[in-house]
């Protein structure tokens, strides 16, 4: 079971290897693709502004001294489509990912995409991005056709889902679940908005909006009836405020909020998944850095054989706040102690 | 082009379902005006049509799957309307494939029907299993930009040409994946209009176009508001929990107060786990002169917002 870390420059390689990731990600987006399509059309997840890196050479060497550390780098192409134009751009990209700057693996989510990719025949590796909303191991058996290496599982899945799941896929394809960041109110792969910096991401926006409950059946809402709607409506609001991170927020030492897994590493070793994902390409060095601590702590732990209580109590007292984590809905995963 | 509704059971197809008489669906005060405009601007444009289709089930939660019994009622009634019928199938997790497969051997049993997949999982399952079902690519599987705070400011404003090309399609613009879907047995696909414009020029290559109308889907989730309502609130929002379909007592429509664009007050409608918008005037009549060009196979009439579901 990996550790993998978002990268998004060369400079922050070395320090995220020394602090225990095993594996990185990131994203290119070359400038050519924002003077054709604007910010309005994102070429990966991520906003082109500060989540990617623009030039091959900064990526090649990035990848080049990854792998004098043994590191393996995979690399985000996991826009949920690509136009007929787009995919000419994106495919010849991608041949240029694989010959010249040797990434380990592209990271994919448009069906289309994974087809040609295939067909191919890179050295490059296939991983089906959790954009692809892989949520059973029936979609997995439709994936393996393109022979992907991995299929990393979307958040929504409960850990005995994950578990049924790699049981029936073990000896084909390894999982990658999230462990550590931001959230997703959404099923992320059947999400329709943007994030534009414009508007923001619709889940947070809609917090702020005016609301109003109607009943079905032409029936008014009785006061309680309303009172317990708007009750529950609040509690909502507040667990898409730790999805999106506490607000963005940190504790004291830097160490982040936000949607945790951490709990979940041990259940995770047992049931055999192959790598924990860290969120945030775009987050800043020293987030990227703490990220990386924080799972390599609790990892290093599982590996030594630590019993799963033993994992979860300094799971929950590595950020010295044990409130957020009694809240419940700062957990990816609902763990049974 | 043909005329399907979107059924929420028998009951709906044994009233008058072709007379398309707004007030007669239950719609809600809130959706009621749009639904409305939708009849009266079919009516300016084709006149009384014929629905030949009654489209049922759900796509957005497997917890409203419908059961066996309802759907063998479901068929039974059409079949003496002398409507088909076509299953609509969400999104699943591998229990949800396992509420499925009932279905699809009922369906099998009734001879050639069709069934709308939005997950890769379902239509592996159909090919593997139920080979005398027809697969559709459902509307889930578009990725299109469906964000109604943005795209029809994209539309009216001067943004590059590419980009909104770009909008406007999806996967479909390429031919290498219709060519793929055809392999498959997947010659129809369904699509919401877009508030941007919907770009349906895929459809001179052969693939038929269905197109849902006067509600789009802007986002859907595994994790349901109106679920949490009978938790606790430490064990509220949890992925695919069971629940009640507290979803079917009411709607929650949100005032977009806070936009930097034009398009304030502009609504949005959440529905159990997944959002909606509608349709203006302006999107609907786009889509019919489109219908009109002929690359418009099947109009989907939704008289609700498409998560009605069916006490057992």
């Amino acid at each position: 079971m990996k550790v993998l870390a978002p990268i998004n420059a060369y400079d922050e390689m070395e320090m995220l290897a020394e602090s225990g990731a095993e594996e990185f990600y990131c994203g290119i987006v070359p400038r050519e693709w924002l003077d054709r399509y604007t910010g309005a059309v994102w070429l990966n997840r991520r906003s082109p502004k500060g989540g990617s890196l623009e030039t091959l050479s900064e990526l090649k060497q990035l990848v080049d001294g990854a792998h004098q550390l043994k590191i393996p780098v995979f690399l985000t192409l996991n826009a949920p489509y690509y136009t007929a134009e787009q995919m000419t751009w994106v495919m010849e990209l991608a041949r240029r990912l694989d010959g010249e700057a040797g990434v380990d693996a592209l990271i994919v989510t448009d069906i289309n995409l994974l087809m040609q990719l295939s067909q191919a025949k890179l050295n490059a590796e296939l991983h089906v991005s959790s954009v692809a909303a892989t949520l059973n191991t029936e979609a997995i058996r439709f994936l393996l056709q393109f022979g992907p290496s991995r299929i990393i599982l979307p958040r929504s899945l409960t850990i005995p889902e994950i578990g049924r799941i790699v049981a029936a896929t073990r000896d084909e394809v390894e999982i990658e679940v999230f462990m550590l960041n931001d959230g997703c109110a959404f099923e992320e792969g059947f999400c329709s908005t943007t994030h534009h910096h414009s508007v923001g991401a619709f889940c947070t926006n809609l917090s702020d909006m005016d609301t109003e409950f109607e009943r079905s059946g032409d029936r008014e809402l009785t006061r309680r009836q309303n009172s317990r709607l708007r009750r529950n409506l609040t509690d909502y609001r507040e667990w898409i405020w730790y999805v999106n991170g506490n607000g963005c927020g940190s504790t004291a030492n830097g160490l982040p909020y936000g949607p945790c897994g951490l709990c979940a590493i041990h259940d995770f070793e047992r049931i055999g998944v192959a790598s924990l994902k860290i969120v945030g390409r775009e987050a800043s060095p020293f987030k990227k850095l703490a990220s990386v601590r924080m799972v390599r702590a609790i990892v290093d732990q599982v590996r030594s054989g630590a019993e799963k209580l033993v994992t979860i109590e300094r799971a929950k007292s590595l950020r010295g706040e044990r409130e957020h984590c009694e809240s419940g809905y700062m957990c990816y995963y609902k763990v049974e102690a | 082009m043909d005329w399907s509704i979107q059924v929420s059971g028998a009951a709906d197809i044994r009233s008058d379902l072709a007379a398309l008489n707004a007030t007669s669906f239950d719609c809600g005060s809130k959706l009621a005006p749009v639904v409305e405009l939708t009849c009266r601007l079919i009516d300016e444009y084709f006149g009384p049509v014929h629905l030949s289709r009654c489209v049922y089930g759900n796509e957005f939660c497997e917890h409203l799957i419908p059961s066996p019994a309802h759907l063998k009622d479901v068929l039974s009634v059409a079949a003496e309307r002398e409507m088909d019928v076509t299953l609509l199938t969400p999104y699943v997790s591998d229990a949800g494939i396992d509420l499925l497969k009932p279905l699809f051997e009922l369906l099998s049993l009734n001879g050639a029907n069709e069934v709308v997949f939005n997950d890769w999982g379902v239509l592996n399952l159909l090919r593997r299993e139920f080979p005398l079902l027809t697969p559709v690519q459902g509307r889930l599987m578009n990725k299109s930009l469906r964000d109604p705070r943005v795209t029809g400011v994209y539309a009216e404003s001067d943004a590059p040409a590419p980009a909104l090309v770009s909008l406007r399609r999806s996967n479909l613009d390429c031919a290498s994946y219709t060519g793929f879907l055809s392999n498959l047995g997947v010659d129809s696909v369904e699509l919401d209009n877009l508030p941007q414009g919907v770009d349906l020029s895929f459809a001179e290559n052969g693939v038929k176009a269905n197109a849902y109308i006067p509600f789009g889907f802007i986002s859907t989730s595994r994790i349901c508001m109106a679920a949490g309502i009978h938790y606790d609130k430490i064990d509220k929002f949890q992925p695919g929990a069971p629940c009640h379909h507290e979803c079917q007592t009411h709607l929650l429509e949100y005032a977009y107060t806070n936009t930097p664009f034009s398009n304030r007050d502009q609504k949005f409608y959440l529905k159990g786990n997944s959002y909606f918008y509608v349709h203006t005037e302006a999107m609907l009549r786009g889509l019919f002169e489109q219908s009109r060009s002929g690359l418009i196979d099947r109009i989907v009439f939704q008289p609700r917002l498409p998560m009605n579901w069916e006490r057992q």
